[in-house]
């Protein structure tokens, strides 16, 4: 029987989706404690509810331990949010909303919402860690103005009736500018967390 | 590019459990405290190498959107304009202008504007009907560089007042082939760059003074040195609170920072501050490598080069004007 093209490639794309949903379905599966890393709220939990029980001795050689493992987690987080970040890679976003640690069902998620959590997320922080270094608060005030000027050049295009073509290019750009910002901002914070 | 700067970051972060498995590794006796001022040390060392990454996809980013924006600013007639951050939703009807979303860290989000917000009124000109968006736009168009604009929103069926406090947007690089010649462009306001941080500047830290740090310090506003920078740039010293800087006064770090940002390396600089509770009044100079004030966006030391320029000229935007 003769197999055209189209036939092919839906065949594949719906073997990939199944490789997804068998993926979900078993990280779902697996016990709490060997699901995905928890985040970094939950992280600074644990760590001081051990801090209140340990010597100062031990919680000295702990913290690095716990500085360290954050900062991985941070560092692979980062690095996957880059790549995911790709023009038509699949978002495989974790969404850990909360003060509880939560591990929520993994999603398959269009750009758009990853675009809304990440401003969610950028949202839910305060304006500045209690103790800000010049160096990388002027990189998140760049950033910021950067985003703020695309913003404002978006309303006027839109009014101004600028080629779809355009505009998506400018969404584009806005998309990495926040992508970019939280990566900032999350090194920001673990920086200043770890104080 | 970027995932190179992800491994860059990764490396820094991989630095640490080093640290940890030598803490653990280390002999109960009197050379702990030693040891552990030397896993400080390093930590402290991963932890300037985490956020020197950052700053690097903070500079990186902005340069690679540099070049739309080059393009629709030139379209849209202004560089170096003043920046609130909004989207605005074209269709919004005729009660206002509907906000879209608003830009993370931007004016607007500083003044508590929130997406959803209906804007009902800029500078005291109401803005309805069918083109009430059209009329934010040109308003927002005109504003000047840290002119302070009043807006009244609905929210919720309520209205609300805010004083957003517009920001000079910031300078540009671009690449392309479509660009107006230099004589428009020299014509234009001069646009600040991207921030960029080289020299004793970057390393300061400083804070917001909290009411009872206020107590502590003696004084009930500034911003408080917690690190001064290295080689007394600027004269300051740790436990300084910075209370004006040429007569603006500081309110948050951030704020600071872009006060800082604002000057050009070799300018004078009056600055009012508290030393052990007395308030002084500190001449001194801006040392070169402030933020701010870097040719480009390229980052020294980081090893990355300008990415390959694109057919035709090639416009850096600085404090003056170049054509390279």
């Amino acid at each position: 029987m003769h197999i055209y093209p189209e036939q092919q490639q839906g065949f594949v794309e719906r073997q990939r989706v199944e490789q997804h949903h068998n993926i979900v379905r078993q990280l779902r599966s697996l016990p709490q404690e060997a699901h995905q890393p928890y985040d970094w709220t939950e992280f600074r939990r644990r760590c001081r509810a051990k801090a209140d029980t340990e010597s100062r001795r031990g919680v000295s050689s702990r913290r690095y331990a716990a500085i360290a493992a954050a900062i991985v987690l941070a560092a692979v987080a980062i690095a996957a949010w880059v790549r995911l970040a790709g023009p038509g890679a699949p978002a495989l976003t974790q969404s850990t909303s909360g003060p509880e640690f939560e591990t929520q069902p993994l999603v398959f998620a269009t750009a758009d919402s990853r675009a809304d959590a990440a401003e969610r997320w950028l949202a839910s922080l305060p304006s500045e860690p209690p103790v800000v270094r010049v160096g990388t608060r002027a990189a998140v005030a760049g950033l910021e103005d950067r985003l703020a000027q695309m913003d404002d050049l978006l309303s006027a295009a839109r009014v101004e009736g600028t080629q779809p073509a355009r505009l998506a290019a400018l969404e584009q750009q806005r998309a990495r500018l926040v992508n970019s910002l939280v990566q900032v901002r999350f090194a920001e914070t673990l920086v200043a967390e770890s104080r | 590019m970027f995932s190179q700067l992800s491994s860059k970051i990764l490396l820094a972060g991989l630095l640490i459990p080093l640290a940890a498995w030598a803490n653990d590794k280390s002999p109960p006796d009197a050379a702990h405290s030693d040891k552990d001022a030397g896993l400080e040390a390093q930590l402290d060392d991963a932890r300037h190498r985490l956020e020197e990454a950052a700053h690097e996809v903070a500079v990186l980013s902005s340069q690679l959107g540099g070049p739309l924006v080059e393009r629709f600013s030139t379209f849209d007639g202004a560089f170096g304009r003043a920046i609130i951050g909004v989207q605005l939703d074209p269709s919004s009807g005729k009660d206002g202008a509907r906000v879209v979303s608003v830009s993370p860290g931007g004016p607007a989000a500083e003044a508590g504007i929130r997406a959803g917000d209906v804007i009902v009124a800029v500078n005291g000109t109401t803005v309805t009907g069918d083109d009430a968006t059209r009329q934010v736009v040109k308003v927002i168009h005109d504003i000047k560089p840290d002119s302070k604009v009043s807006v009244r929103v609905k929210r919720d069926g309520k209205t609300q007042d805010f004083t957003v406090v517009a920001r000079p947007g910031p300078g540009i690089m671009a690449f392309g082939d479509d660009l107006p010649t230099l004589p428009e462009m020299t014509q234009i306001a001069p646009a600040r760059p991207f921030f960029m941080i080289q020299g004793p500047l970057s390393n300061m830290e400083l804070a917001t003074l909290t009411p009872q740090l206020g107590k502590y310090f003696g004084t009930d506003k500034g911003v408080l040195v917690v690190r001064a920078p290295p080689d007394s740039a600027l004269k300051l010293e740790d436990g300084d609170v910075i209370l004006a800087i040429d007569g603006r006064e500081p309110t948050s770090g951030s704020h600071a920072t872009r006060i800082l940002g604002s000057y050009q390396p070799g300018e004078k600089i009056s600055l009012k501050i508290v030393r052990q509770r007395k308030t002084i009044d500190l001449e001194t100079t801006v040392p070169e490598g402030m933020p701010g004030h870097n040719r480009g966006f390229v980052v020294p030391g980081a090893g990355h080069d300008l990415p390959p320029p694109m057919p035709g000229k090639v416009i850096i935007r600085h404090h003056e004007d170049q054509t390279i």
